[in-house]
């Protein structure tokens, strides 16, 4: 396991990625919208000759209330072999990890748990590691 | 190890492969020396490496057949059937055992000895005798054997180098674009444009690089044949050609079980055994050819039989008895519907159901295998005198013909397949009406159901029926459906991308797209949409009403393509001239002499129309013309529409390169001269006739060519079936020539005079052809 992570907020609460799932972070320009797509598909975009599937990160855990990104740029994940853009509120920093992941405590609360390996440590404080093939799949996959 | 072990097995398999054709072909010419030198070679190298792995029992086959096979090369053994059976036995068993050692499992014990055993030389076998050996023949041309030097290759690592390409020719446009914003320096321009090149090559190189010759897949049917018709009691030869021609490996695993379907249809039904072959005059050993060539960007596959062929009164009434077709329907179809009736679900033409085939695949299940790859297979045959089905496919998988459209703020790609025509509402051909919740179209006198792809895709704003764009989609089914749009953009070649799970669960996109500019688009997947409203029948075979031939032929309507040319005029040509419309980048013109031509898929052809004008774009549009034989590209500004000519077409005086001018939306506009075009520039030429005049309008391009310029000459134009006598007749080439019907006019397609018929006129002579019109009707009246 990698120890470094990427810091994240994502509906104003810190959340951890490990490095090693990032492939890297793209700045996105335009997002093309996809009609009839779920909700936590924000759309297409491309990096260079791929096309990504921008993930809504907020509203792939499924929670309420609008989007507050402000930051345009996102990290790229690949799972299954399609490559995803993840918005999330803003990429704070590369932090090393400070011990192992902790057990998902029972008060995280139905949809943070769902896409939650465990909490870490770091030195910026405590944040929810996220598993991202988890947080992909969306609210409907998991809750099902 | 497990390196060494992994190489050990990709090694075998890959000599196996190579070595199956090589067996069947020496056992049909024992007496060949390379062959048997190679699968000698084959077990020897076994043999040699499993010695290396410990693996006894492998060992034992590979010295088993060694030590038979060098007999044999020592000219102490002769190849009987029965060695070589025992020799593809313990290749079968070598191929067995190399998968279980790949999959780390262990094979049964047992049954090795038999096989060993089974190489050993019989007494009813004429093993003994002496050998008469090749040398009759006299000595064999060298073969020329594909070793040239390679390596393996992950094809990971090639999809990587792919993509970078991909990746470097997105920059490479996008700096062009820049580069041309910022007004060029010259000084960069030169190596920029060598980049540019230089990049186009290391593109080809790399998509070639994902590229196999078909004889990986050939490789594998002379045994498959081999095997089958000895199963079913039939001698079979197979003839490969075309194993040099090269396709995207993904498309040749794809293309591998339709191909293996056919194969096994022609041998299990297709040739007859050798006693009712000879009853038939023919040879006893039945021929099954598979050849391949590549013509544009698609590759065919022909699969033929010299066998029975297919017998259209039985198909069609196994038709009417699984109620795929009514009576009725069947009295009414042309052979070549009967004949598609092979597609149809359930229907087979054999008798029995044999253990090889008619389990119930049938053709339609290999029908639409090959049109989900993007593909499509047609069937022609003659009773009694065997069947060819064509496989078309496209070069790779990953890169369609589509067109954009734009819906709203959306751009989405239509695959270009499906598509059959393009209408503006504003061009009034086509009639709207709504049904219900339903929206139906008249087009050409046939009502159409039409989706408003707005509504499919649930944006908020509607398409404006009355500005739309229709875009007309035949399903494999034959039904046809329209799709409404706010506005087609463009023609572009699709490079597909996969899609994620969650947006393919949506149903509506078959993969995105990125475009030129770097831009993801999605694509829709039509047969997906189709089903999901309800649009496609899955019953209903292709039996598309009589278009284009016959009497009707005369009297329904000509379409014709309005354009701007580039001089800035309204012209319009005839539909059924156009074939593409094409988007060439000015580098792909070049003037040649006084003409102009220009480069389209690999191949060059006259370009008509830019003449005189002056290009200051980047690209160009121009239209495909083909009339049968040749192709000319017309450019032209811009396409403004499609519709229906009108009856009247007022003969021009003084511009010979239009056919007259037609009133279209009140406007006046140039009909170009299609049959002039191709006189002049097509390198063939035609005819024509008058007061009343026969003509085989069976021919596409009568109806298209020929007809137009006899109907100007004056004449009226009888069917093939119409009952009146013609005061002239015109056939084409080897045509039967009607019985009394006033002066033949033959016609020939090529420009040279063919020996046997030295009165026949070169299609595109127009002076000789008028001539021939005048001096005809002067000697019937």
């Amino acid at each position: 396991m990698s120890d470094l992570l990427l810091l994240t907020r994502i509906a104003g609460r810190p959340a951890a990625f490990r490095a090693g799932d990032i492939g890297s972070i793209v700045e996105l320009t335009e997002i093309t919208p996809v009609p009839r797509a779920p909700d936590f598909i924000a759309g297409l975009a491309a990096l260079r000759s791929r096309a990504l599937t921008v993930i809504d990160s907020r509203k792939a855990l499924g929670l309420l209330g609008p989007s507050e990104t402000t930051d345009m740029r996102a990290p790229v994940v690949e799972v299954a072999g399609h490559s995803y853009a993840l918005l999330v509120d803003r990429v704070d920093d590369v932090v090393p990890a400070a011990g192992e992941p902790a057990p998902t405590p029972a008060t995280l609360g139905a949809c943070w748990a769902q896409v939650a390996h465990g909490m870490i440590e770091t030195a910026s404080g405590p944040a929810v590691l996220v598993d991202v093939a988890a947080l992909v799949a969306g609210p409907g996959e998991t809750a099902a | 190890m497990d390196d060494l072990l992994a190489d050990f097995v990709a090694e075998t398999r890959e000599m196996l492969q190579a070595i199956e054709g090589e067996i069947v072909a020496w056992e049909a010419d024992p007496a060949d020396r390379e062959r048997l030198d190679a699968i000698f070679r084959f077990v020897h190298t076994v043999k040699g490496n499993c010695g290396f792995f410990d693996f006894p029992r492998l060992e034992r086959l590979s010295h088993g057949a060694e030590s038979a096979l060098s007999e044999v090369r020592a000219g102490r053994r002769h190849a009987s059937t029965g060695l070589v059976t025992a020799v593809l036995a313990i290749i079968d068993r070598i191929t067995d055992m190399i998968d279980a050692i790949d999959a780390g499992e262990s094979l049964p014990e047992g049954g090795d000895e038999m096989l060993i055993a089974a190489l050993e030389p019989r007494r009813d076998e004429p093993d003994s005798e002496t050998i008469q050996a090749g040398e009759q023949a006299g000595p064999r041309a060298a073969r020329t054997n594909g070793n040239t030097r390679s390596i393996r290759l992950p094809v990971e690592l090639l999809d990587r180098v792919m993509s970078g390409v991909s990746d470097m020719v997105l920059a490479r446009n996008e700096l062009a674009r820049r580069l041309r914003e910022q007004g060029a320096d010259p000084a960069l321009q030169g190596p920029f444009e060598r980049l540019s090149a230089i990049l186009d090559e290391v593109r080809e190189g790399a998509t070639r690089m994902r590229m196999q010759r078909l004889e990986h897949l050939f490789g594998a049917l002379p045994r498959m044949v081999r095997d089958l018709s000895s199963e079913l009691g039939k001698q079979v030869m197979i003839d490969l050609e075309g194993g040099d021609v090269e396709l995207d490996r993904e498309m040749i695993e794809s293309v591998r079980d339709p191909l293996m379907h056919i194969l096994r249809n022609a041998i299990d039904h297709g040739i007859e055994p050798p006693a009712q072959r000879l009853a038939a005059g023919k040879r006893e050993i039945g021929i099954v050819t598979v050849s391949a060539r590549r013509t544009g960007n698609r590759i065919v596959i022909g699969v033929s039989d010299d066998g029975r062929g297919i017998a259209l009164d039985r198909l069609a009434e196994k038709a009417v008895a699984a109620g795929v077709a009514s009576a009725a329907e069947v009295a009414a179809m042309t052979a070549e519907q009967k004949l598609d009736l092979i597609f149809a679900p359930g229907l087979s033409t054999a008798d029995t159901v044999s253990q090889v085939s008619g389990r119930g695949v049938g053709m339609d299940v290999v029908r639409a295998n090959v049109e989900r790859f993007g593909g499509s297979v047609s069937v022609s045959s003659k009773e009694g005198r065997g069947t060819i089905v064509f496989l078309h496919l496209p070069l790779t998988l990953s890169i369609v013909e589509g067109l954009t459209v734009k819906v709203g703020s959306h751009t989405l790609g239509l695959p270009r397949s499906y598509i059959v025509e393009i209408a503006r509402s504003v061009s009034r051909s086509v009639e709207v009406d709504r049904l219900g919740d339903g929206i139906f179209l008249t087009f050409r006198g046939e009502r159409v159901p039409c989706l408003d792809l707005a509504e499919v895709l649930g944006l908020d704003q509607e398409v404006d029926l009355d500005r739309a764009t229709f875009v007309f989609l035949r399903l494999v089914s034959g039904d046809l459906f329209a799709l409404a749009v706010d506005r087609v953009l463009d023609n572009e070649d699709f490079v597909l991308k996969p899609l994620p799970p969650a947006l393919e669960a949506i149903g509506l996109y078959g993969g995105t797209v990125l475009l030129d500019d770097g831009k993801p688009i999605l694509k829709i997947d039509i047969p997906g949409l189709a089903e999901a409203h309800g649009l496609a029948s899955q019953t209903r075979v292709r039996t598309v009403s009589a278009d284009g031939g016959t009497q009707e032929a005369v009297a329904s309507p000509q379409h014709a393509v309005v354009f701007t040319s580039l001089t800035g005029r309204r012209r319009a040509l005839r539909m059924a001239v156009i074939r593409h419309i094409h988007m060439l980048p000015v580098s792909a013109i070049e003037h040649a002499g006084d003409g102009m031509l220009a480069t389209v898929d690999g191949t060059i052809l006259p370009l008509l129309g830019a003449e005189g004008a002056n290009i200051a774009t980047e690209t160009i549009t121009a239209l495909r013309l083909d009339d049968g034989e040749s192709t000319l590209l017309y450019a032209v500004g811009g396409v403004v529409d499609s519709l229906e000519l009108p009856d009247t077409i007022v003969p021009v005086e003084g511009d010979d390169t239009l056919e007259g001018t037609a009133l279209i939306d009140g406007a006046m506009v140039g009909v170009v001269d299609a049959h002039r075009l191709f006189a002049r520039h097509g390198r063939r030429a035609a005819p024509a006739q008058q007061p009343t005049c026969r003509l085989p309008t069976t021919d596409p391009w009568v109806v298209s060519f020929l007809e137009p310029l006899i109907r100007s000459a004056g004449y009226e134009i009888l069917g093939e079936d119409d009952r009146r006598a013609a005061d002239i007749s015109v056939t084409l080439d080897a045509a039967r020539e009607p019985d009394g019907d006033g002066t033949v006019v033959r016609l020939r397609s090529r420009p040279e005079g063919s020996d046997g018929d030295p009165h026949s006129i070169y299609r595109y002579d127009r002076e000789a052809l008028l001539t021939a019109l005048a001096s005809a009707r002067s000697g019937t009246r």
